[in-house]
């Protein structure tokens, strides 16, 4: 699923890009490659960076929160970027010596056979005048450096590759953390929280590249280790795996069709509250998708609303028009009819088509004619994944032809009922009718040896308990509002003791002066009368 | 090899066993197949053996009628199918199984199961039988339901037809008795598929006594009596105004 795969960007990271562009200008010194900043201003987010100590920019307490947001502002340098960009930012900003040189090396092995490499010895005396990055922004860059060699071969199509690069990230920083872990007391095991967030995109990758390559023993190995890594990530308390991973497990058992699968993992899961609000979307589509393929509508349909308030309006498109047709068929399924301007959104238009005509259907109440929409339109179903879903709503069609023709006729015969519904027969048709009475669609009775359906005169809705009812819930639902609002209101300390004290004074004072007023109007009135 | 041999020979004993209807020999040959499998490495051969096995396990279940050692025996043989396994009996499996759960009226698992199947899987008869069941009852086409009596695949699905049966009939009683005045006593025979007058009066008894029966024709509805002062819920609307009123004061 490519389209859900890059996070959208948000206003202030643009606005920070902006800033990066103007520092860079400051520093007036000759232009360094987009990459290779990227890296040098992780190192001065993160604190590091002997060579210019004075511009550290902020010291954070939370690091991971740094590279996150630093992640958002570095998608711009790494967008253009190419495999030989990659490297040579290997080589220029990690250390052969340092705990990098893995990553170094296996970074650039990839472009060994497309470049001819420098030779070792020849490189390290360029390398000293730049500067390799400190310990507290080299593993940080290297994770990132991968991801960004996993996605380049990715986007090649060469998958097998990526995969064995974003494995070997994986493991690389994995490495990290259990190193850290070990020496918990020193600076480094606090310092690794910074790794969180690329490992997550790390395992977002490797899923992905995983899904290309389409193999199932591969992805067999995968929901282990993925299960493995979750379990870890709970361990370690990182927000981002946790979350990264429920939705990649979920994303995996939902492609193989293991509803019952996909819905244990998320009854047995608590999903991080401080997640990204990406994954968040992307959970709460998920769950909508598995709670409406087991008939539980009402929850899938909030859940679904969810997730399209919550995703981003300029991006993303191709998730909100999947999240968007799953949450009109919900509501089919539900009985409701979608609003037409849901369909008329933009972009959405064409993609949204098909369902368009299949809700013209069942708003028809025709049999006939939904099942010829959907036999039309039933390779595109199967590709959206919504075929079973789809033919679920014959008995909503049913429903919605039966509605239509208890409103427009008093009394209509069971054949002409089959004939107008597309149904087999007219015994077929009692049934129907038989089962739409108990479930409260139709008012009407049937009578069995004229074979015609009689419908009930309509009653006096104010003549019923209905009015007073539904007052009571617009009342209750007021009187509790402003309940919570008052509840809700913040008052500074001993600020009403002044307001007490005037309103005494107030009182005392408006007391007087009304019995005076009263008095006169009394006299008045008094006179009046005598008069 | 040893292990898969001794396997098969047991399978082809079960197998026999299964044709002529033995059921308590059969039960007794599984167990000690299941026993062999216990020590089955996981090589293709291996597998196509334990699969079939359990097959014949869960076809043993239906013909005994014991629907909790059918879903037992499911669960055993679901890792196998799950495996990417499958021999030639696997749709009639799978539609048995989904005529379970619509007998069970576990309908978001019987979906679930649907989601499964491939295309080519939910066009065979073995399977699009309980699919077409489902949504006949959904809509309530309920005399097609009686009638899948009549055509079933194989026999064994008649033991989940009959126990659909009784559960569309306690449906009819269910619509009948809210979208009918009155009905000829003969004429609820056939809708409810019942034999003889005295099994639907038996039925009638037992499960709907507040159904008149008067001569020929059975009554639903009640006459409906006059309004009585007992149905104003006068306490409720005096107690929903006080509630109005304190917390108006709470207001003001």
């Amino acid at each position: 699923m490519a389209k859900k795969e890059d996070p959208p960007k948000k206003d202030s990271e643009k606005k920070e890009e902006k800033d990066k562009g103007k520092k860079e200008e400051e520093n007036a010194a000759p232009p360094l490659p987009p990459l290779e900043a990227a890296g040098r201003r992780l190192e001065r987010l993160l604190g590091g960076g002997l060579s210019d100590k004075d511009r550290t920019l902020h010291t954070y307490s939370n690091p991971g929160k740094v590279v996150r947001r630093w992640l958002g502002t570095a998608s711009g340098a790494s967008g253009g970027a190419t495999l030989e960009d990659i490297s040579a930012a290997a080589t220029k900003l990690l250390d052969p010596a340092g705990r990098c040189s893995a990553g170094r090396v296996l970074l650039k092995a990839e472009t060994a056979a497309e470049t001819a490499m420098d030779v070792e010895g020849a490189e390290t005396p360029k390398m000293k005048e730049a500067g390799y990055l400190s310990s507290s922004a080299d593993r940080e860059v290297e994770g990132w450096l991968i991801s960004l060699m996993v996605r380049l071969l990715w986007k090649d199509n060469k998958f097998s590759e990526a995969f064995a690069l974003a494995q070997k990230g994986i493991d690389i920083l994995m490495g990290y953390l259990n190193a850290s872990a070990l020496k918990i007391t020193s600076m480094s095991g606090v310092s690794a929280a910074s790794l969180y967030p690329l490992l997550a995109r790390m395992f977002r990758f490797r899923s992905l590249v995983a899904e290309s390559l389409n193999d199932p023993a591969v992805a067999a190995s995968l929901r282990q280790d993925m299960a493995r890594g979750q379990n870890m990530a709970c361990l370690r308390r990182d927000v981002d795996c946790q979350a990264t991973l429920i939705n990649l497990m979920l994303q995996d058992l939902l492609n193989n069709a293991q509803v019952e699968q996909a819905q244990k993992l998320l009854a047995n899961s608590t999903f991080p509250d401080s997640a990204s609000n990406n994954q968040l979307c992307r959970y709460l589509y998920y769950s909508g998708r598995i709670q409406s393929l087991r008939l539980e509508y009402t929850s899938a349909f909030s859940n679904l609303s969810q997730c399209l308030r919550k995703a981003p309006t300029n991006t993303g498109l191709g998730f909100r028009i999947a999240a968007q047709r799953l949450l009109i068929i919900v509501q089919l399924l539900m009985g409701e009819i979608p609003d037409r301007h849901v369909f008329l959104s933009k972009g959405m238009k064409r993609e949204l088509s098909p369902y368009l005509a299949i809700t013209q259907a069942v708003r028809q109440g025709d049999l006939g004619v939904f099942h010829q929409v959907v036999a039309e339109q039933v390779t595109r179903l199967q590709q959206d994944g919504t075929h079973t879903l789809i033919s679920r709503l014959a008995q909503q069609v049913v429903k919605a032809g039966l509605r239509k023709l208890h409103v427009s006729y008093s009394r209509l015969s069971l054949q002409d009922v089959a004939d107008r519904l597309g149904l087999p027969s007219a015994t077929s048709a009692e049934f129907v009718v038989a089962k739409a009475v108990r479930d409260g669609v139709l008012d009407a009775t049937i009578h069995h040896e004229e074979a015609y359906v009689q419908s009930h005169d309509l009653v006096d809705v104010y003549a019923t308990k209905e009015p007073a009812e539904a007052f009571h819930r617009r009342i209750a639902y007021c009187l509790t509002t402003h309940n919570d609002a008052v509840r809700a209101m913040r008052y500074p300390p001993d600020a009403y003791k002044k307001q007490l004290e005037a309103s005494r004074g107030n009182r005392r004072k408006r007391n007087d002066d009304k019995t005076d007023e009263e008095k006169a109007q009394e006299l008045e009135d008094e006179l009046d009368e005598f008069d | 090899m040893s292990s898969l041999e001794n396997a098969t020979s047991l399978l082809t004993k079960l197998k026999g066993l299964a044709d002529a209807g033995d059921v308590e020999g059969g039960k007794a040959t599984l167990s000690q197949l299941k026993i062999a499998m216990l020590d089955f490495p996981s090589s293709p051969e291996h597998t196509k053996v334990a699969t079939e096995a359990l097959e014949l396990g869960v076809l043993l279940t239906v013909s005994e009628g014991d629907l909790d050692a059918f879903a037992r025996s499911m669960a055993q043989l679901k890792p196998y199918y799950a495996g990417g396994g499958g021999t030639a009996q696997k749709s009639h499996i799978l539609g048995l199984n989904l005529m379970y759960l619509l007998v069970d009226n576990r309908l978001s698992e019987f979906h679930s199961e649907l989601e499964l199947l491939t295309d080519q899987e939910a066009s065979n008869t073995f399977v699009s039988f309980p699919i077409n069941l489902e949504r006949q009852l959904m809509v309530g086409i309920y005399d097609e339901v009686l009638n899948a009596g009549m055509n079933v695949p194989d026999p064994s699905y008649q033991f989940f037809v009959d126990n659909l049966l009784q559960t569309v009939r306690d449906s009819i009683a269910d619509c009948v008795e809210v979208s009918y005045k009155t009905m000829k006593i003969k004429d609820a025979m056939t809708m409810m598929k019942f034999d003889t007058q005295k099994a639907l009066m038996e039925y009638v008894q037992e499960c709907r006594d507040d159904w008149i029966v008067e001569g020929e024709t059975l009554c639903f509805q009640p006459p409906p009596m006059g309004s009585k002062a007992s149905d104003i819920p006068s306490m409720k609307l005096i107690s929903q105004s006080l509630s109005y009123a304190t917390e108006m004061e709470r207001i003001v």
